[in-house]
């Protein structure tokens, strides 16, 4: 392309400057530079510009970029975690050893199968103790993982860590209220013997949905609606001092909130005087 | 690095690109994208930064970027023009953490911070004062044009080809050329006045 018949466009002479031209006509540009000052000399401001801009660019940018070190710490214990995360299952581990190997696991796995049967048989012969009491209240306490399997937004660490307390404590509409006690089959339901719940608490990027919501007696005088606020509250500090990653707190508090209870208190029944170890534990986390 | 790198993986035949591909164990490719983030990672910080947003975000932004690599390494999915996904995860990060911050204050403000705070205060030779009017000139320039021809320009000062910038903006090949030749028109009248 010739501006005015006789010299280079300055689109031209940029896209050669860049090696963005096909060879003939990159060909052709060169040709032209030979015999034209002109055309030279442009060239020439073009690239002092260009050198000049990103000099400046890279002076106003550049004093602002950390050392390296840290960042790639970081990302490096990160690309672990999500590698580890990653790794094949142990079932698709089973079907990968050689056929000796699976022949022993499946005659280990025949008489495992027998001895738990066994012991079975022989418990559910037994009285009825105070284990199975705390089971069945641990089972009260659990939602139908059918009708509520859990469900989150999208966020983001910060998103979760900078929400107000009334987003994390916000009512379930009275209509969904009324639906989840539909699905769960309770008719004349107390407000005060349920909390219609999240399972994966707003703080920790649960959703307004319905598979996220079930209701949660505070009847129940062991595993009941307070005690997972505790934890709630507990794995959203943890969470926003990076103790835990979020992901991991979602799932732990969708497949078994009591469990996760247990794994993040240290403790197998609910504490008692909630208020005053949270404090202390939140104390141990900050120092 | 412990796996092919980028080109030569491309450069292969399907089959034996393919089997190079599958024998990319998860520490493989730890190592092909620590490899990455240290020859990419000041580059799109600067892109980064050049939103408005903190460092902190800018830093965020870029472990979120090769993160997502990882992920879509693992995946298998497609190698070809690496450079420009980097770019392009990054872009859309960085107006997201924007628009999340809800920092849509000017771009300059930060530059000029940078570049006053690193005026020497005593008295500098008339070089060096012609040299930093000169660069707050081009700046001034810079920050003047459309978001869309900054990032042309920056991205092309970073090092991406025209077809890269294209794909990160979604713009078209003759958008990127004729973006980049106005914005060099503009910084070449403020240098010359």
């Amino acid at each position: 392309m010739l501006s005015g018949g006789f010299h280079l466009a300055d689109q031209e002479l940029l896209a050669a400057a860049d090696g963005e031209l096909s060879t003939r006509r990159a060909a052709h540009v060169r040709a032209h530079l030979v015999s034209c000052w002109h055309c030279r000399a442009r060239m020439a401001e073009i690239e002092g510009t260009i050198a000049d801009f990103v000099r400046a660019h890279r002076q106003a940018v550049d004093p602002q970029v950390p050392p390296i070190a840290g960042p790639r710490a970081l990302l490096r214990a990160q690309l672990a975690e999500l590698a580890s995360k990653s790794k094949p299952g142990p079932w698709r581990q089973f079907f990968h050893l050689p056929s000796a190997a699976r022949a022993a696991a499946y005659i280990c796995l025949i008489f495992f199968v027998a001895a738990a049967g066994g012991k079975l048989l022989f418990q559910h012969s037994a009285p009825h103790g105070a284990n199975s009491a705390v089971v069945l209240a641990e089972r009260e306490a659990i939602p139908d993982r059918r009708l509520t399997p859990g469900a989150t937004r999208m966020v983001t660490i910060g998103d979760v860590c900078s929400m107000a307390h009334e987003e994390v404590v916000r009512e379930v509409p009275a209509s969904m209220r009324k639906e989840i006690f539909q699905e769960y089959g309770i008719v004349n339901a107390r407000a005060e013997d349920y909390e219609i719940d999240y399972l994966i608490a707003p703080g920790l990027g649960g959703a307004e949905d319905i598979h996220n919501l079930w209701p949660e007696p505070y009847t129940s005088t062991t595993w009941n609606a307070h005690v997972k606020d505790a934890l709630e509250e507990q794995l959203h500090q943890m969470v926003c001092v990076g103790k835990v990653d979020l992901s991991t707190a979602q799932n732990d508090i969708a497949t078994d909130w009591i469990a996760a209870y247990k794994k993040y208190f240290h403790t197998d029944t609910p504490l008692t005087l909630r208020s005053s170890v949270i404090r202390s534990f939140t104390r141990r986390l900050s120092s | 690095m412990g796996t092919l790198p980028t080109d030569a993986i491309n450069a292969l035949p399907f089959p034996a690109a393919a089997a190079a591909k599958l024998s990319a164990t998860p520490s493989e490719i730890e190592r092909e994208v620590i490899n990455l983030f240290e020859q990419f990672r000041s580059p799109l910080l600067r892109y980064a930064l050049s939103f408005g947003i903190s460092v902190h975000d800018a830093e965020e932004v870029t472990q979120e970027v090769f993160l997502s690599l990882f992920r879509h390494l693992q995946l298998r999915k497609s190698r070809r023009n690496l450079r420009g996904w980097i770019f392009c995860v990054a872009h859309n990060l960085a107006l997201k953490h924007r628009y999340a911050n809800q920092r849509s204050r000017d771009m300059m403000a930060s530059d000029w911070t940078i570049v006053e705070r690193h005026l020497d205060p005593s008295p500098s030779p008339e070089e060096q004062v012609s040299s930093t009017q000169r660069r707050q000139r081009l700046l001034a320039v810079l920050h003047a044009l459309p978001e869309e021809d900054q990032c042309c320009l920056r991205l092309r000062a970073e090092g991406l080809r025209y077809r890269e910038i294209a794909a990160v903006l979604g713009i078209s090949l003759g958008a990127v050329s004729i973006s980049l030749t106005g914005s060099l028109a503009r910084l070449i009248r403020a240098d010359r006045r």
